[in-house]
């Protein structure tokens, strides 16, 4: 498993797209951050909004509020593009049969890809969290806050715990538009296809989330408790809604991880 | 149909067969390859050639029979087939990478170390100079094919699979080619290569098989399928009249209408007696040209199947 893992990183690494997507992770938060500190926001309470204006109050939010809007799609994208082509851009230069042939078998090769996608899933993530948090210290310095509305406060290494936590627990929600995603790239030959289906499962949830009439099933979909973390920033700490989050993407990824390697493990390889 | 492969076959086929929906793609295929054998695989576009190639290295299941390499069956990622060199279709490589990076990856990849490979053999039959250092985006056909060849040889393998190893080639490129094949062959590595170019399988191949449909057409030695002593193809200006003198005459193996002319097996009798032949009974003759035997011989065959 290492060396394959090795070599599939190494392919990645030096994938002029993956620079691309990466270098967009860090970007977005350095001109939220420039934006912020030219035109303050007020600040208003917790939800949408809140986080955002309460960046200013500590560089230490910057990264919380990064990565509250990023994670609404472009960090998705970044994610999916990341998955949903893995095996499927293989297939479509034809160099798929060779590794098959070298040979590597085939739930190796597949764990391998798989492992190197949520490995450049997580670091997107980790480069937000990142970028915002220099840009932000750089901007509004590091010290503790007092959150307007609440009193609720919290000392400067709380808030860099609760960045972390809140960093695990995105990369953790972006783990059904990993496997989905992934799963559909073991399908086709057409990378395309894995990032738009990829896409495609959090554009559904989305909308099916916001359908009331659902009742508890939107309690089954994936991103249905992708903002629960804030309750990091502007409330007492992790609570049940964010445990949910967590177990909620385990049915996905075992369902479409398993269909995956069941799937590419029978497969004819005429690519 | 099926009989058992020979004790030192190395590649054996055995009422192999494979369907792609409602395209049978082959069907109850047969052969074998000793060691030290080139065997050239043989057929039109659509025989079944790529799809045999792909099941014998695992890349394809088939759907009833069976392919063996080293006496025993092939499964999907086999160890097996760390002893073959293998290039299917075109050569493919991850475009982003330079030459060396794709074959340096793609060994390592195996768990092998980049200094246990044959790289002096291997880039000495790519043959790229500094260009092995370039994007292979930037690479020519050709240039990818050679790197193809060398990412095959890297193992010094015991048997190579190669499918239409000199396509996109230049003609001084091919016959470097066929001069490694059959070097490797002498050094006692197996080869089977499926070739659209009959005169390649004629100058580097021992042995063919004649694929057609997805069926086996004939097998065995080269020569042996070639027969006779050659072929001539005539335009003549009484078709009717000139087949009717050419059965007749004697050293004239075969005559088989191919409009706008006639091809004609010779067996013993030179091309300008047929000439002088078909004059003397009153056929004006138009061309003669000279036939590759194994064209002939792989036309009869594909015809008669």
């Amino acid at each position: 498993m290492i060396p394959v893992f090795r070599t599939e990183l190494a392919k990645q690494v030096r994938r002029p797209r993956t620079f691309v997507a990466l270098g967009i992770a860090a970007l977005i938060p350095v001109i939220a951050t420039i934006a912020l500190k030219a035109n303050p926001p007020t600040p208003q309470g917790g939800g949408d909004q809140g986080l955002f204006s309460l960046a200013p109050l500590s560089g230490l939010l910057v990264p919380a509020a990064a990565l509250r809007f990023m994670s609404r799609f472009l960090l998705v994208l970044i994610v999916a593009l990341f998955a949903g082509d893995a095996v499927a851009a293989e297939a479509s230069w034809g160099s798929l049969r060779y590794l098959l042939v070298r040979p590597i078998s085939r739930p190796r090769l597949l764990g391998a890809k798989l492992a190197v996608s949520g490995l450049f899933a997580l670091a997107a993530t980790v480069l937000i969290t990142l970028a915002g948090l220099v840009a932000g210290l750089l901007a509004f310095g590091w010290h503790g806050v007092t959150i307007p509305f609440t009193s609720l406060s919290q000392t400067a290494p709380q808030l860099l715990w609760n960045d972390l936590l809140a960093t695990a627990y995105v990369a953790w929600s972006m783990a059904a538009v990993v496997t989905f995603g992934f799963f559909v790239s073991t399908l086709s030959d057409v990378p395309q296809g894995g990032v738009g289906a990829a896409i495609g499962l959090y554009i559904v949830s989305q909308i099916l989330d916001a359908l009331t009439s659902l009742g508890t099933i939107r309690h089954g979909l994936p991103t249905r408790h992708l903002d629960d973390w804030i309750v990091l920033f502007t409330g007492r700490g992790p609570n049940a809604d964010m445990f949910k989050g967590v177990l909620v993407q385990v049915p996905y990824i075992v369902v479409f991880g398993g269909l995956a390697f069941w799937r590419f493990q029978r497969k004819d390889i005429n690519s | 149909m099926s009989a058992p492969a020979p004790a030192d076959a190395v590649i054996s086929v055995s009422g192999l067969t494979k369907r792609f929906g409602e395209v049978l793609a082959v069907d109850a295929l047969d052969f074998s390859v000793d060691r030290g054998q080139v065997c050239g695989l043989l057929g039109p576009n659509g025989a079944g050639k790529t799809t045999t190639l792909r099941v014998l290295v695992g890349l394809v299941f088939a759907d009833a029979g069976r392919a063996s390499l080293f006496g025993r069956p092939v499964h999907p990622s086999d160890p097996a087939l760390a002893r073959v060199g293998t290039m299917i279709e075109e050569s493919a490589f991850v475009p982003y990478l330079s030459g060396v990076a794709n074959l340096r990856l793609w060994w390592e990849a195996g768990g092998a170390r980049w200094h246990d490979a044959d790289t002096d053999t291997a880039l000495a039959v790519a043959g790229l100079g500094p260009a092995v250092n370039r994007k292979v985006k930037t690479y020519s056909q050709g240039m990818k094919q050679r790197l193809g060849l060398a990412r095959a040889l890297l193992s010094k393998p015991d048997v190579l699979v190669l499918d239409e190893p000199t396509s996109g080639l230049d003609p001084g490129e091919m016959r470097e080619v066929r001069q490694l094949l059959r070097r490797v062959s002498e050094q006692g590595a197996t080869v089977l290569l499926s070739s659209h170019l009959l005169a390649e399988i004629e100058q580097v191949c021992s042995h063919a098989v004649v694929m057609d449909k997805g069926r086996l057409v004939a097998a065995g030695p080269v020569a042996a399928l070639m027969g006779g002593e050659g072929s001539v193809y005539l335009e003549v200006s009484n078709v009717r009249r000139a087949t009717s003198v050419l059965r007749k005459l004697a050293g004239v193996r075969r005559v088989i209408p191919e409009a706008p002319g006639l091809a004609v097996e010779l067996e013993g009798i030179k091309r300008s007696a047929v000439v002088a032949a078909l004059v003397k009974a009153g056929v004006g003759v138009e061309t003669v040209t000279a036939r590759h035997r194994l064209e002939d011989a792989f036309l009869g065959l594909v015809g008669d199947a």
